[in-house]
């Protein structure tokens, strides 16, 4: 407990040196706003249009937790099924293997052609993007069940359902967080992506606008919002992790996330 | 006199012989890469009496633990039948229940609902007397007060026992058990081997034992079938006339040391003819 309260300090510290040192070479080097802004106008742009970035953000975050929720239940069904019908292995699984060496970012203008510009098209684009690695997590968790954990059904004569649900989906429960983790950065990725293609509202959308306007420090607000979005999210799926997983050695490394 | 029939006098209640499993001419080959065929058990016939505790002892690599997993239906034999009461088992059956090396426990589920496992996978009612009997389980395996911890915060002797109360839990007529102490510190194994041997009173249970401790297996058992590898096979059966029950200061009586020489020297010089043969 008393290192874990002295790696955030340690933590802090250095992100206020970071913090200074920019503001103080920015202002010596006389840079120009639009180049880049030190972090006072960040936090001057953050304060003064506080409602339109709180409103942007809800809607990113909002599509964000969409596509990963989708992806999920959609992910979670389709690896169990995979993983218990051998038909749908022979068929469903070589199929969505090579789905998955597409880069699927690259299917966002087509996507926004299919759902328009609404979020729909991002939750869309976000969903099958964060679907792959939760998918095949599970997969992977399921097909390296504990062999002796089958034994022990067997010998009870448990039915697939009770193996299923006793045994192999708890047991592939670290393996699909794990997937989860990198599914949600994949999901916030391609919102952004979509919004920045095709939208009227979204924090992609904005920073585009910033962008096109020169407001170097809306631009870089909007940024920093995103990083503290995903670092929430990051912690969120932490949290889940130890509460789903508290039967599991603990296996998340000293210097987590800061 | 039998080995049953021998029991008796210390262990009232029991009734007399009757064969509840039997193995008949079964046997196992392995088909390897090279299409070799790997003979990991040649015909063997063993028939075990109802309320007997038998061990299995040999090296490794003898089969024995091939002989247990066929007489738990969980490997099919390539010839050869086993009987249950009588009719052939072709697969699992809660009628045998099983100990495994490792504890196998599931580690997401607290002691008690690992204990209490099979009874939801068999669907057996009513639920309350059944944690109640998990909970007399526990209590008679020293592990009071531990039925709301999670496996992983027991010692390995301790999640051992829990598997153990998982085997009682339900009624089955034959408990096998495959080398289940063989990882535990010899003082850890010593007091489970008692607590064993009290729960197999207590229950009338068949308890068929693998191990490769040759003392182990004569304090418990009834009977010994020592096994020789290449192939595996069942090269004697000795009785263990000792009376009962037992506790370890039978380790120090001369006649044990007897049945422990003697089952040594048949491992010794099988292995001897094994390898001689090897070398010719």
């Amino acid at each position: 407990m008393r290192t874990g309260a002295v790696n955030a300090l340690y933590a802090t510290g250095t992100f206020v040196v970071v913090l200074l040192a920019w503001q103080v070479i920015v202002s010596a080097l006389h840079l120009a706003a639009y180049f880049i802004p030190t972090p006072l106008e960040i936090l001057a742009a953050l304060v003064s249009e506080r409602v339109v970035y709180a409103a942007n953000l809800l809607i990113t975050l909002w599509s964000t937790l969409l596509a990963f929720v989708i992806a999920t239940a959609i992910a979670v069904i389709l690896g169990a099924l995979v993983s218990e019908v051998l038909f749908l292995r022979r068929t469903v699984y070589p199929l969505l293997i090579a789905l998955q060496s597409m880069p699927r970012i690259a299917l966002a203008p087509v996507i926004i052609v299919w759902f328009g510009f609404g979020i729909s098209s991002k939750v869309v684009l976000g969903a099958f993007t964060a679907f792959f690695p939760i998918f095949l997590n599970t997969v992977h968790g399921i097909a390296t069940t504990d062999r002796d954990h089958l034994a022990l059904m067997r010998t009870l004569r448990a039915n697939r359902w009770q193996v299923f649900c006793k045994v192999k989906l708890p047991g592939a429960l670290p393996f699909l967080l794990a997937g989860a983790n990198i599914a949600i950065i994949f999901a916030i990725l391609a919102v952004i992506v979509g919004e920045f293609l095709g939208a009227n509202r979204g924090m992609g959308y904005l920073i585009v606008n910033e962008s096109n306007q020169m407001d170097m420090a809306g631009v870089f607000a909007s940024i920093f919002l995103l990083s503290a979005a995903g670092l929430c999210f990051h912690y969120g799926l932490g949290f889940l992790r130890r509460w789903l997983l508290f039967w599991a050695a603990s296996s998340e490394p000293d210097a987590d996330g800061s | 006199m039998s080995a049953a029939a021998q029991r008796l006098s210390g262990n009232p209640g029991h009734a007399a012989a009757v064969r509840i499993l039997e193995l008949r001419t079964v046997r196992k080959t392995y088909r390897t890469l090279r299409r070799d065929n790997i003979v990991a058990l040649s015909p063997t016939s063993l028939a075990f009496e109802a309320g007997e505790f038998v061990s299995i002892v040999g090296p490794s690599g003898c089969g024995k633990t091939t002989l247990l997993n066929i007489t738990s239906g969980l490997l099919r034999p390539s010839a050869g039948a086993i009987l249950f009461r009588g009719s052939t088992v072709d697969g699992p059956t809660p009628e045998i229940s099983m100990v495994f090396q490792r504890p196998v426990l599931l580690p997401w589920r607290k002691v008690i609902d690992n204990v209490l496992l099979p009874v939801e996978v068999l669907g057996l009612r009513p639920a309350q007397s059944f944690r109640e009997r998990a909970a007399e389980l526990l209590a008679m395996l020293g592990l009071t007060g531990f039925a709301e911890t999670y496996p992983r915060e027991l010692s390995g002797g301790m999640q051992q026992r829990v598997a153990i109360a998982r085997a009682l839990i339900y009624d089955s007529s034959v408990l096998l058990m495959d080398e289940p102490f063989a990882s535990l510190d010899a003082m850890t194994r010593e007091e489970l081997n008692l607590e064993l041997l009290r729960i197999w009173e207590v229950t009338g249970r068949t308890i068929v034992f693998v191990t490769h401790n040759i003392p182990e297996a004569v304090l418990l058992s009834d009977r010994v079938v020592v096994m020789t590898p290449r192939p595996g096979k069942v090269s004697a059966v000795i009785p263990v006339p000792l009376p009962r029950p037992r506790s370890l200061s039978l380790l120090g009586d001369p006649a044990f040391g007897c049945i422990v020489s003697e089952v040594r020297e048949l491992l010794r010089v099988r292995s001897e003819v094994v390898a001689r043969a090897g070398e010719a």
